[in-house]
């Protein structure tokens, strides 16, 4: 199992893309930690659904934007694990909205959780990652952060910002052998993306060169690679997962 | 409180392991960019380090004020204006600026710290807390 015996931490664990990372991850040996914020039960069932399959998986409740609560967290893991492998920033919201019409709420909650929450996460674990001299942390973008969608301004900026994020510090911690890459999924059956998968209906399939929506798992699927020593000289890179609609043309 | 020996090779230590420079490169005189090579990033893993041998918290940005150094305001044709120079001192009470005050050139203040200033720095924030 190429994840073995690998300590993980993965925010946005409970539903969705986090969801199947938590999944994957733990499936392939990894000691698997998840951050969830609200849905408590969620969260709850992953865990007895993991621990009845022999996986090593735990929960814990915080909200991303808190940047003390999450350092607090990041030091209890280092410091029962002793070490920090791979981070997962996967927390993200949308409140879509066209921007004439947006509220500063809807701009705020975004970016804050988003972009915020991954800074947060990237900050608390960078110097465990920099000590151990190794370290894998993969960012969840998406390919709205370079292809317009109406009504979502605050999503595409916080996305554009993770990956400014994800090359800038990759650049900073390549030295230190601690890759930062990216996973931009396009369009993939989660609660997250069923409102605007609602809206554009079956026509939305004809634009995906591979004709079909996207799974979770799929995506975890190239988030687990990327989090695997088999990505090794990997870094500073966004990996859309898209079924090919980034292509464009006809 | 450590002796200053056991300070001295408990940073050694941190440096060898934050640099990959060899234990008789650290010595007092060494300057830590210009001798030992350090980055910009090296001093957030030397203050890490630190921070785990001495079991003490250091905020960053008190080893090396990359902060005011690259701050505009502080900053006048290369150099670091009276203001400036203000700040480093009452960040860095543990270093000699008095030198590099005549000519403070920014882009030579990598220069200024050495190994003893180190040292200097973490008896008096030992000191501190104790």
């Amino acid at each position: 199992m190429r994840l073995h015996d690998k300590k993980i931490l993965i925010t946005g664990g409970s539903r969705g893309i986090g969801r199947a990372c938590v999944a994957k991850m733990a499936s392939e040996g990894a000691a698997v930690a998840f951050v969830y914020q609200g849905n408590r039960q969620a969260a709850d069932e992953l865990v007895a659904e993991s621990t009845a399959a022999g996986r090593d998986v735990r929960a814990f409740q915080a909200d991303v934007r808190d940047s003390k609560r999450v350092h607090e967290l990041v030091q209890e893991l280092a410091d029962q694990w002793g070490r920090l492998d791979v981070l997962v920033n996967s927390a993200g919201i949308v409140r879509d909205g066209l921007l004439g019409a947006m509220t500063q709420d809807q701009w705020t909650d975004v970016i804050e959780t988003n972009l915020g929450g991954t800074y947060n996460f990237c900050h608390a674990v960078v110097q465990q990652m920099m000590y151990q001299r190794g370290g894998s942390i993969v960012n969840l973008s998406s390919t709205a952060a370079e292809f317009a969608s109406r009504g979502q301004v605050n999503y595409a900026a916080s996305k554009g910002g993770i990956n400014g994020l994800t090359r800038g510090l990759a650049k900073e911690l390549a030295p230190r052998n601690v890759r930062v890459n990216a996973v931009a999924p396009g369009m993939i059956e989660t609660d997250m993306s069923a409102a605007v998968r609602g809206l554009a209906g079956e026509q939305i399939k004809k634009a995906i060169p591979l004709r079909r929506i996207g799974q979770p798992e799929e995506v975890a699927n190239v988030v687990a690679f990327l989090a695997s020593d088999e990505s090794s000289y990997l870094t500073g890179q966004i990996i859309r997962v898209d079924g090919g609609i980034s292509l464009g043309g006809y | 409180m450590p002796t200053q020996e056991e300070i001295f090779e408990k940073i050694r230590v941190a440096l060898v392991d934050a640099l990959g420079v060899d234990d008789d490169e650290v010595t007092p005189e060494a300057t830590l960019v210009g001798d030992l090579g350090a980055e910009s990033i090296d001093f957030l893993d030397i203050v890490f380090r630190l921070e785990k041998a001495f079991d003490m918290s250091i905020p960053r940005g008190e080893l090396f004020p990359e902060d005011i150094l690259t701050n505009a305001e502080y900053i006048k044709d290369g150099k670091l204006t009276e203001a400036g120079l203000d700040e480093v001192r009452k960040r860095m009470p543990f270093a000699d600026l008095e030198e590099f005050a005549k000519n403070p050139v920014v882009g030579d203040f990598g220069n200024l710290l050495t190994v003893a200033d180190m040292c200097r720095f973490v008896e008096t924030k030992l000191s501190s807390a104790g």
